[in-house]
Formats: structure tokens, C-alpha cells, sequence
């Protein structure tokens, strides 16, 4: 299962993404753009209510480390602070 | 294989060489015995199984599978080369599955936990439910990429897999000693100076050829026009390693007359001297004052070997043409072995072939590693 379909899975259990988030997520995906993917998921989370930033910071976390980018410090963070990530 | 038999068998190996035999033909064919082998021979001791330069840079990182295990290469921020098994912690998922460099992390492309460079597992998505990225049960401390023992010399990456083998440096302290004055940087010479031979070999078999100098007037008769097989001399470190060496050894030079910059220090011995030695397992280097080598044997069937080759320089940069040159002039030694370990490898299917005889003046270095083969045989399955 890949990411953006994570992120539609993640339907059943967070608020709806707008399509215009899906259709970014998928375009995304396929440049293989991780840096992309990481910002638009962080944009969803703060778009997003408290109880799915978390899931979206998650996939920001993720392909932020992946890509070897600084903002994954910052998202550790927020993560730490929703109490979604452990702390040190 | 009756065991009584093969006891018997590895005690003709293990005679002297004026009445020794070589390994049993099973050794070569018969998938059983050489599992056993592999295990005894490559899995206990320090395996060559890529060099440095196959990750030149910092985050570089190639999967490579040996003896069936799959395994990781990687450089990491510092620049130090490590091997890990190549398998997420969660499921088992091959992490990496063709060489890339790692931009920040390892994610495993199944349920995208992630690995430092280092081995240690930093990200954990979901795992306490959705949005909930730690869970009491998992440990991330306890939950980092499997390393392999590993060990670096001459830019060849040793490892052992049973992790229970003595350190490298008092394994291999006779070759260190041996060699102490290349102890020097070594500088891979690039694209230009590595190729893979493809052979339908057992692996054992270009050791046992590269070994010995018998051979060279017959196999190799452009090199006896300047390199005699009087030129040269047994290598023997019983248990260790083997090989030969020559006096007679002419530097490459083009058509200025140039020749390859010298590794520094040298003493005179070397001005015209060579060496050639596998060091056991399936590691083949060479020596001379201005330039290097290492061929590392993939064993990759019980009958097929990757030869990998690397040249290596004293120098950072070198001419290219001459680089050049010198990768052509080893790549057509090398070649010239092929028949032969092929040839080897199709006689060992032919019954009743006892392993056959040494040449007691000539085969010493082949001799012996075939009794190192029987020793560990015998040890490992003796609980040594």
C-alpha cells in the first residue's frame, strides 16, 4: 500500500483531505518528490483538526527524514508536543 | 556422504604434499558438502565481500546478498563503512533493493519505519494506532538495523558472519606484518580501474590458481618473457595465507616514459619485487611499489564465481591513459586464468577423480590452502 493511499485510508480515522490534497499527494508521488510530500503533508496538518495533525505530521516526520531535510527536526517536535513521538 | 568417508578423505588432504590429494570432488558439486564448506570456510572466518569504494561517499549505500544472507553496505555521515543484515526490523522487508545514496534515512518502503545511517531505528509511523508514533512494547533502542561484524584492510571490506572468529588483526597479524610498509593510503583508481569477470568456477579454484607460479610460463607466456618462473618464490603462512611472489617486477610506463607515482617509503627490496597472495578465504591481492590490487571472489553457485577486480594507486590522481593500460594489461592476465578454473571446475564432475596430486616442488601455496579448507571443515564441525 503506498503513501497516498495511506493518506486515503486515513479517511476512516481523520477528517476528509480535500481532493485538491489527494490529487497533490498523487502528483507527488509519482515525481518521487519527497520534499513536496513532506511539505503538503505538514500543510495538511495544520490545515487539519488536533486529532489527525498528528497523522499528517506523521507522513511530514517520515519523508522529511527520508529526503534528509532539517524541517524533520521540526516536526519531530510538534510530534513530541501532540505526544505522538517519544521524547529525545 | 558417509561421515567415515569423509573423514578419511579430508586426512589425505591434510598428508604432506609428496602424498597429499587434493578436496574431494564434492567439494566442487555437491551442493550439501559445500553448504557445509561455506559455513566452515566463509561464514566462521573473515570473508572478503566488497571494498570501500564501492560506497565512496557519505550516505552511499548497496545491497549485496552473500552466501544466500542479504546484506547492506553503507557509509554513513562520519564516512565509516558498516554492513547490516538489509531487512527492516518490523516485518523483515528488504530495506534497500539496488545501490542509491541515502538522503537522510532508511525507510522501509513497506510501513515506512526508519533507520539512521547508523543502524538505529528513529521512526515508528502509526505504531501505537493511527497519528500515535510510539508504543509501550516497542523499543526503539533494542529495535536498530542488525550489524554484521566487519573489519576493514587495504579497502576490502571483511566480514564474519558467525561474529565468532578472532579479531581481524590477530587472525591476519602474519599478512599485516608482511606487508607493513604498504601500509599507506590506497586510492581506488576509479571506473576505469574495476571490472567483474563472470567465471563458471567454484570459488576455490581461483584461489588454488592464483596461488602458485607453476602455471604462469604456460598459461601466462607473455609474462615469461621478462618474468620467469625461476623469478619466482612460495608465499606460505600456514592456516593464513598463500601465494607468490617475483624479483623481477617493471613498472608500467607510457610512451614519455612515465610510470605510476610510487607509494612512499618503500625499502629497495621492492624496487623490482611483486606479491601475490590469497588471503584466506577469497580475498586475492597483489602488491608492487606503484600500484595495488584486490579481487574479491563472490561465491556466487557451486559453480560460479564473481571475480570483482579493483586497482588501486598511491595517489589520488593518476594519468588516465596509463590507468587505462594497466587495467587492460591485468584484465587480459586475468582472463587468460578463465580456462583454466573453468576447466578445473568441469573435470571435478568426472567419477571417481581422487582430488588429485600436488606437485611437491611447485604446488605448496595451493597445497596449503586446501588444508586450510580441510582444517576448518574439521574444526567447525568439531565445535573448535
Amino acid at each position: 500500500m503506498g503513501s497516498a493511499a495511506v493518506a486515503r485510508h486515513g479517511k476512516r480515522v481523520v477528517s476528509a483531505p480535500k481532493s485538491a490534497l489527494d490529487a497533490a499527494l498523487l502528483a507527488a508521488h509519482a515525481a518521487g518528490d519527497k520534499e513536496r510530500i513532506a511539505q503538503i503533508y505538514a500543510k495538511a496538518a495544520d490545515d487539519m483538526g488536533a486529532a489527525s495533525a498528528a497523522f499528517y505530521l506523521t507522513h511530514a516526520y517520515v519523508f522529511a527524514l527520508d529526503a534528509g531535510l532539517s524541517e524533520a527536526e521540526t516536526y519531530r517536535r510538534a510530534l513530541v508536543e501532540l505526544g505522538a513521538e517519544p521524547t529525545g | 556422504m558417509p561421515d567415515d568417508l569423509i573423514k578419511h578423505d579430508l586426512d589425505s588432504v591434510l598428508a604432506p604434499i609428496s602424498r597429499a590429494n587434493g578436496l574431494p570432488n564434492a567439494h566442487y558439486t555437491d551442493p550439501a558438502t559445500i553448504a557445509r564448506e561455506n559455513r566452515a570456510a566463509l561464514g566462521h572466518q573473515w570473508a572478503a565481500l566488497a571494498v570501500g569504494a564501492d560506497v565512496p561517499e557519505n550516505g552511499d549505500a548497496k545491497p549485496i546478498e552473500f552466501l544466500g544472507q542479504p546484506l547492506l553496505l553503507l557509509r554513513d555521515d562520519t564516512g565509516a563503512v558498516r554492513v547490516f543484515f538489509n531487512i527492516c526490523r518490523h516485518r523483515g522487508m528488504i530495506l534497500v533493493d539496488a545501490p542509491r545514496k541515502i538522503e537522510g534515512a532508511i525507510r522501509c518502503p513497506y510501513h515506512s519505519w526508519c533507520y539512521a545511517k547508523d543502524g538505529r531505528l528513529v521512526a515508528t509511523p502509526h505504531v501505537g494506532g493511527p497519528g500515535q508514533n510510539q508504543h509501550e512494547g516497542i523499543e526503539r533502542a533494542t529495535l536498530g538495523l542488525k550489524e554484521v561484524r566487519s573489519h576493514i584492510w587495504r579497502d576490502v571490506v571483511f566480514i564474519n558472519l558467525s561474529g565468532d572468529a578472532p579479531d581481524f588483526e590477530t587472525q591476519h597479524q602474519a599478512a599485516l606484518t608482511r606487508w607493513a610498509e604498504f601500509e599507506k593510503p590506497l586510492y581506488h583508481g576509479g571506473e576505469d580501474s574495476r571490472f567483474t569477470l563472470d567465471v563458471n568456477t567454484n570459488w576455490k579454484l581461483a584461489v588454488e590458481n592464483y596461488c602458485e607460479s607453476y602455471h604462469l610460463p604456460w598459461v601466462h607466456p607473455g609474462l615469461n618473457s621478462y618474468s620467469r618462473l625461476e623469478d619466482h618464490y612460495h608465499i606460505e603462512e600456514e592456516q593464513k595465507f598463500s601465494g607468490q611472489g617475483t624479483l623481477v617486477y617493471r613498472q608500467l610506463k607510457d610512451e614519455k616514459g612515465q610510470s605510476f607515482p610510487d607509494f612512499e617509503g618503500l625499502s629497495q627490496a621492492w624496487d623490482t619485487a611483486a606479491e601475490y597472495i590469497a588471503l584466506y578465504p577469497n580475498v586475492l591481492l597483489g602488491v608492487h611499489r606503484d600500484h595495488a590490487f584486490a579481487i574479491i571472489l563472490e561465491p556466487v553457485a557451486h559453480n560460479r564465481t564473481r571475480e570483482h577486480v579493483h586497482l588501486y594507486y598511491a595517489t589520488p590522481k593518476t594519468d588516465p591513459a596509463l590507468r587505462a593500460k594497466n587495467a587492460k594489461l591485468w584484465k587480459d592476465v586475468f582472463i587468460e586464468d578463465i580456462f583454466v578454473v573453468e576447466g578445473m571446475q568441469k573435470g571435478r564432475a568426472a567419477a571417481g577423480f581422487d582430488g588429485g596430486r600436488f606437485a611437491p616442488a611447485m604446488d605448496g601455496p595451493t597445497h596449503m590452502f586446501h588444508q586450510w579448507v580441510a582444517q576448518r571443515l574439521r574444526d567447525t564441525e568439531s565445535g573448535l
